[in-house]
């Protein structure tokens, strides 16, 4: 019984273990983007969790607030958590994700994301917020941290030719969640709602158990590279030499913190338009906000980021990295001075354009970075290196809607009116983006005496 | 080989286009 009972788990850490990864000869490597799709398709559904607010507000009454029931502002920071969360955990587990190899890590995205809707689920039914904070923000924050991070380095080493439009290929995958968990989230919600319930709980049980499994595609199906391999349609010597940074002496060079710099002033700002969008809709629409209005801009939102999250990270290969975030930049600023000033034209087609442009920057960003980190660290600890930076994304989380509300009382209390609030706002983010556009320009090659010792071109999986 | 690699992106590209639809749809109702 007991010898049974171990080669099964024998059978089981083999099957994680990263040597059981390594793709045969002859694999096609485009069948590993599929995989860190299937695991960023259905993380990305955070960002289509707002949904859920409302209703998680009428828990106790189903069709209208009752009293006892969460208000708002109750439920409105469980995305700030988990953001918060994906960050630390992205930092955190950064080095075990690169040890444990993407199979294991993504095992481990998918548990936590998974059970973290079943603990929230958990929450609903006895109505204690702290366990839907719990299971959303923090477990299920760990397993978009951990599912973040888990595809980067496989996908950098398959094409290491093209790392911009790998990354992209991945990392776009994130906004499309959202694409797919919105009309998901409203159809499984309209499913279960009864007499006795509005569907959210069974909601969350139900998306608990689909993703799990949508997420075990990628457990099974990832492959990383044998350490002889030679990207296909790349000559031996086509591949840019590089010089190769550990994590630990990463963190320590300026190069680390302008890139954090770089991502965080672009994640604040993002978080700021988010912020502001709303209002200008509102003025757009002469305050006629319909609800299909608004899940019109929230698709255009994710699509755009998606979008752009491919092009502008398979451009950067061509353009190079400095130059396309110098472009994203100086972009984006025009944009942001645009935004407000198309909303004044009360004509929907300007601002949806500048809108849709500049979401596409945002999405442009969080993609191009992990081929900037690549090229400025080597491909050596790149997934660890990315995980660390994205605490700038935890900070943006916590600190953007502070800062932008703190502007926003700041404008009011200066006399402007309440509705034109926004238009105070907009240059501090343009202000912002001229930080991030500085840090960029600042980039330099890392100093020699950070570079790792004993590199070898065989590096890949093995770490000091 | 081949029919893993197709298998593989129908399956994740199936719910993403699903999404995108919907995404459109939505997103035409702001111009009129």
């Amino acid at each position: 019984m007991h010898d049974m009972r171990g080669s099964k788990s024998r059978v089981a850490a083999s099957f994680l273990s990263r040597a059981s990864t390594i793709a045969p000869p002859g694999y096609d490597r485009f069948q590993v983007p599929p995989t860190a799709l299937a695991v960023h398709l259905s993380i990305g559904q955070a960002y289509a969790l707002s949904i859920f607010y409302l209703p998680l507000t009428r828990i106790i009454g189903i069709t209208h607030s009752a009293p006892g029931d969460w208000r708002l502002a109750d439920v409105g920071g469980i995305l700030t958590v988990a953001i918060a969360v994906l960050g630390l955990s992205a930092a955190t587990f950064a080095r075990w994700v690169e040890q444990a190899g993407p199979r294991l890590s993504m095992l481990v995205a998918a548990v936590c994301f998974g059970s973290g809707f079943i603990v929230a689920a958990i929450g609903v039914h006895y109505h204690l917020l702290w366990l839907l904070y719990l299971g959303y923000g923090v477990i299920g924050g760990c397993g978009l941290g951990i599912g973040y991070i888990s595809p980067v380095s496989v996908l950098i080493q398959w094409f290491s030719d093209r790392p911009g439009m790998a990354s992209g290929m991945a990392l776009a995958g994130f906004p499309g969640g959202a694409l797919i968990a919105a009309p998901l989230s409203v159809l499984l919600m309209n499913h279960f709602r009864t007499a006795i319930s509005n569907g959210v709980l069974e909601s969350f049980v139900t998306m608990g158990v689909m993703y799990f499994m949508f997420m075990m595609i990628g457990v099974y199906a990832v492959r990383v590279p044998a350490d002889d391999l030679k990207p296909a349609g790349t000559s031996p010597g086509s591949a840019p030499s590089q010089s190769q940074v550990a994590i630990d002496a990463a963190w320590r060079t300026p190069q680390f913190w302008l890139l954090w710099g770089v991502l965080g002033t672009l994640a604040t700002s993002g978080i700021g338009v988010l912020e502001q969008v709303s209002r200008l809709i509102a003025q757009i629409l002469d305050g006629r906000v319909t609800p299909s209005a608004d899940a019109g801009f929230a698709g255009l939102i994710s699509l755009c980021s998606m979008l752009g999250g491919f092009l502008w990270a398979s451009a950067s290969d061509i353009i190079g990295r400095r130059k396309s975030f110098t472009i994203l930049f100086a972009l984006a600023i025009l944009l942001n001075w645009a935004l407000p000033w198309s909303a004044r034209l009360h004509s929907t087609a300007p601002f949806v354009a500048a809108f849709s442009v500049l979401f596409s920057l945002y999405g442009g960003g969080f993609t191009t970075i992990v081929a900037y980190v690549r090229d400025v660290f080597g491909s050596m600890h790149v997934g660890a290196i990315h995980g660390r930076l994205l605490t700038a994304w935890s900070v943006a989380a916590i600190l953007g809607p502070a800062l932008f509300g703190f502007i926003r009382d700041y404008a009011i209390d200066a006399g402007v009116a309440k509705a034109q609030a926004y238009t105070v706002a907009f240059p501090g983010l343009s202000l912002l983006l001229l930080i991030g556009l500085v840090c960029n320009l600042c980039m330099r090659p890392v100093s020699e005496k950070y570079h790792h010792r004993e590199t070898a071109p065989s590096s890949r999986g093995q770490h000091s | 080989m081949k029919a893993r690699l197709v298998i593989l992106w129908v399956a994740v590209s199936a719910p993403l286009l699903w999404g995108v639809f919907r995404a459109l749809l939505n997103a035409m109702q702001l111009f009129h």
